[in-house]
């Protein structure tokens, strides 16, 4: 298992490194002039320039690459071009904010999607199922931004019931927080619920139509049992994966659901970036969201070699 | 006339002053107008007075200047019954930068004036909004005879919020120099390192390039970078590195990405506030303020677009501020070049303008007809008789095509995706289309607008020569014209599109800077007026209006037209 966790890192680090590779590209050789960009468009071209300069920005490409690469490792991203504040605390405030968003929407949406796709599963082809089926088709083909309005004007603007705005205010308790951030986590948790109910209903029903459930099933173990020991851990594979590639997605930021709550998460706070061309926020954000991603698949490698014995000896071979 | 009240303010007052006190008795200028632009030279409150009651017959209510002034065009109106405590939630635009110096956009300017405030600012009487009135200035300032001197004396009872020392000339004085060093855009080319002197503990002089009659906008409210900081505050310094002030609210904590939070600060110079505090919400884009008020999450919007925000005109819980700017758009078209090189083809494009079908359709009635020239109606200057309004008039457009050879014009109209502008740009379109113009409207992000439409860098000499033949380029409020005069139409400046070149025009903005009298500088403007109606390098239809509001469970809630809510006298409803 060492082996493999030790192979997964590796391979990890590379992919990290190609990553702030193509993120450095982007941001530094496609044309733009970061000075305009950010003093706008009214400002006089020896400002622009000064600021270049101070900036650094008109610098030789390889001396940048190379600071670029050293900041990854030291996890010194330098400054905010705009704001010319320490990227890193901003940034780790947002992925924080993101982390808590996306933490909700999951918590809400994996146990019931997981319950239902089973549910399906074990109904499969009868009305229940059927239900399911549309429903996760359903919540899963109506965009977030779609659910996010339709939830400020019912919920919020016209009840009442929820705030709008997803931000709470200055040290509230972890209610308060809660009840902030309800309404856009409901509006995720609608569409990745679609995406893990079906995912579990396809591998739950794989399983449950294999030689040794069928197995376990003549043998006269229960159906509670034969899920518990046989199904489940077999049929939820694919599921987990999924699960591992929408946490980094989730934890990304979805620009259009803070934009809508007004939610300043790892969206928001790259898109204003995007928009400024500040570039080193821009790469320690592209950077510490494939942290997340990389993190988030390695559990999901590691959850599935527990649950499936012969993937783990695989692993280790 | 009752010249036993007019004759002593006669000998009272500066050549300056006089002036404008003969201006408004021989009624060359509105009432409106003298008393705005007799905030601007000192004129104290008491000639004014003296001087309207003289040429009335009667008592005026003349301009408050204190800050505990009631409502007016950018102020929501004072309710009777009040109630002291609580505090406000305002949604503005997340800042990119409070740093005082180096600010460039309203979410900045609105939460550094919190705390900072100007030497003159904005008067809020309902009567004549956009006037000055002194803030950290104890009085209206005096210029000498030419205007090339500014005497300011400081309002003596104003006090830092970090160690609760008095403000000096010398912070005046300093504050200059950091903002003539950074090149600030409205002290450029006026006032140079060292003009500003402290002559006394209290009394600050500007000497200045050369004559300006409108200097006390400088550094008024109207230019936001103005306020005044202590002596030995950094350039570059941000707000929260050092939350200090004069002003009536202190800052409590400051969190770039989502908010900031104020407190009273109980030493004002201008008296207790009513509220408590106030918290700023930041947002990034306008729809989300306007569903956080619907949603009861935010009290105030520090600024809003008809378009967006169209629901709370109908909503009875919000009060609308809804202030006359000098906020527009220009049409350029190229004098010197493509299909727009004659005037007769410019004039036919500007004929075809439903200017009131404009203002109806993109502001629901809140804007003002423009005559394609950029002096504004609200400018003390402003001559309405100048010109004859432009109207809609498709014969005489076709005529003009005829007449130029351009019957069967097409061309290519830019616009950047800015609040109503792509709007805008079909209208025109279909507007020209009656008269047989055909436009093809490009709507472009605003970078690429900017930068390959409006004015790209290169060729850099004469600025925007690489300028498309066509476009629509939005303008921000000014409190005088001289940047629009400036760079936009005068020329080779720097934001010069139409590549507009007159030697006519050049000689009357000149003549309009120098002007210090009111009568000198509506002369000037009647000329600009008249110039730039029969050339037509730009054609503006439109003056909107800018828009702020709050709930009605607040009052005495004020906003200037860059960005700047103040909550001084705000108070809850009882």
């Amino acid at each position: 298992m060492a082996r493999f966790i030790t192979r997964r890192l590796l391979l990890s680090l590379l992919t990290l490194w190609l990553l702030a590779t193509i993120v450095f590209i982007i941001a530094n050789v496609l044309p733009n002039d970061v000075g305009r960009t950010i003093l706008g468009p009214f400002a006089p071209q020896e400002s622009v320039d000064a600021l270049n300069e101070r900036l650094g920005t008109n610098r030789p490409l390889i001396e940048r690459y190379i600071d670029s690469m050293v900041g990854v490792v030291t996890l010194d991203f330098g400054n905010s071009f705009v704001t010319n504040q320490p990227v890193l605390p901003t940034l780790a405030a947002a992925i924080g904010r993101s982390a808590k968003l996306a933490g909700l929407a999951l918590v809400i949406t994996i146990p019931i999607a997981i319950a239902a796709g089973l549910f399906a599963a074990r109904r499969r082809d009868r009305p229940a199922d059927r239900a399911v089926v549309l429903l996760g088709l359903t919540s899963s083909s109506i965009p977030e931004f779609v659910t996010g309005t339709i939830l400020v004007v019912v919920v919020g603007v016209q009840l009442k019931l929820l705030p709008v705005i997803a931000t709470p205010p200055r040290n509230a308790d972890f209610l308060t927080e809660l009840r902030y951030l309800l309404m856009p986590a409901l509006a995720m948790a609608i569409v990745y619920f679609g995406y893990i109910a079906r995912m579990t209903r396809a591998g739950t029903i794989e399983v449950l139509q294999s030689d040794y459930t069928r197995t376990a099933t003549m043998k006269g173990l229960t159906t509670r049992q034969t899920m518990i020991r046989h199904v489940l851990r077999n049929a939820l594979i694919p599921t987990v994966a999924v699960i591992a590639v929408q946490i980094g997605y989730l934890f990304g930021g979805i620009i259009a659901v803070e934009r809508i709550f007004n939610y300043n998460g790892m969206g928001q706070t790259m898109l204003f970036a995007a928009q400024r061309k500040d570039i080193p926020t821009l790469t320690a954000g592209a950077i510490i969201i494939g942290i997340v991603y990389m993190l988030a698949t390695l559990a999901a490698d590691l959850i599935i070699a527990w649950m499936n014995p012969r993937i783990r000896l695989e692993a280790e071979r | 006339m009752d010249y036993s009240r007019l004759d002593p303010v006669r000998r009272s007052v500066t050549p300056i002053q006089l002036d404008l006190v003969e201006a408004f008795a021989n009624g060359r200028i509105t009432r409106r107008q003298f008393i705005k632009r007799a905030s601007v030279i000192g004129l104290s409150l008491s000639s004014v007075t003296a001087v309207i009651a003289a040429c009335s017959g009667g008592t005026p209510s003349a301009a408050p200047a204190s800050p505990g002034a009631s409502a007016s065009a950018g102020a929501s109106p004072s309710a009777s019954a009040a109630v002291t405590g609580g505090t406000i939630r305002c949604a503005i635009q997340r800042p990119v930068s409070v740093d005082p110096v180096g600010m460039q956009d309203l979410g900045g300017y609105g939460i550094v004036a919190q705390s900072f405030e100007f030497l003159m600012g904005q008067s809020t009487d309902p009567n004549n909004p956009g006037a000055l009135s002194p803030a950290l200035a104890a009085e209206a300032p005096v210029p000498n005879d030419d205007g090339t001197v500014w005497t300011f004396k400081l309002n003596p009872n104003a006090k830092w919020q970090h160690d609760g020392s008095p403000l000096t000339a010398d912070d005046v004085v300093a504050t200059m120099e950091r903002l003539v060093a950074a090149g600030n855009s409205g002290l450029k080319g006026v006032l140079d390192p060292g003009g500003a002197v402290a002559t006394d503990a209290n009394t600050v002089t500007f000497t200045l390039v050369g004559a300006n009659g409108n200097f006390p906008y400088l550094v008024s409210i109207y230019n936001a970078q103005t306020v005044i900081t202590p002596k030995d505050y950094v350039a570059g310094t941000t707000f929260d590195g050092r939350p200090t002030g004069t002003g009536p609210w202190k800052l409590v904590n400051y969190n770039q990405q989502t908010g900031a939070t104020f407190e009273r600060n109980p030493d004002w110079w201008g008296g207790q506030t009513p509220l408590d505090g106030t918290e700023f919400i930041f947002f990034d884009e306008t729809g989300p303020m306007i569903t956080a008020y619907q949603g009861d999450q935010v009290d105030a919007i520090v600024q809003f677009d008809v378009l967006t925000g169209a629901a709370l005109f109908n909503d009875p819980n919000f009060t609308l501020i809804a202030q006359p700017a000098a906020l527009h758009r220009q049409i350029w078209m190229r004098v010197d070049k493509g299909a727009f090189a004659d005037v007769k083809v410019r004039e036919a494009l500007a004929l075809t303008w439903d200017r009131p079908a404009l203002i109806q359709q993109l502001f629901q009635g809140r804007a003002q007809i423009g005559n394609d020239h950029v002096i504004w109606e609200g400018y003390p200057y402003f001559d309405a008789a100048a010109v004859p309004q432009r109207e809609r008039n498709v014969d005489r457009a076709k005529q003009l095509l005829s007449e130029a050879g351009a019957a069967d014009l097409t061309a290519t109209l830019h616009a950047g995706e800015l609040q109503e502008i792509p709007d805008l740009a079909v209208l025109l379109k279909s507007q020209a289309a009656e008269a047989g113009i055909t436009l093809n409207v490009e709507v472009e992000s605003l970078n690429t607008f900017y930068g390959a439409a409006w004015c790209p860098a290169e060729p850099a000499d004469p600025p925007c020569s690489g300028a498309a033949d066509l476009g629509i380029v939005d303008y921000g409020h000014r409190a005088t014209p001289d940047v629009y005069l400036n760079a936009a139409l005068k020329s080779k400046g720097i934001w010069n599109s139409s590549q507009y070149a007159s030697a006519e025009f050049d000689a009357a903005f000149t003549e309009f800077q120098a002007a210090v009298a009111v009568d000198a500088q509506k002369a000037a403007c009647t000329k600009i007026e008249t110039i730039l109606n029969r050339d037509i390098p730009v054609g503006l239809p439109y003056f909107y209006n800018y828009l702020a509001g709050n709930s009605n469970r607040f009052t005495g809630v004020f906003s200037s037209a860059l960005g700047q809510m103040s909550f001084a006298t705000t108070s809850q409803v009882a």
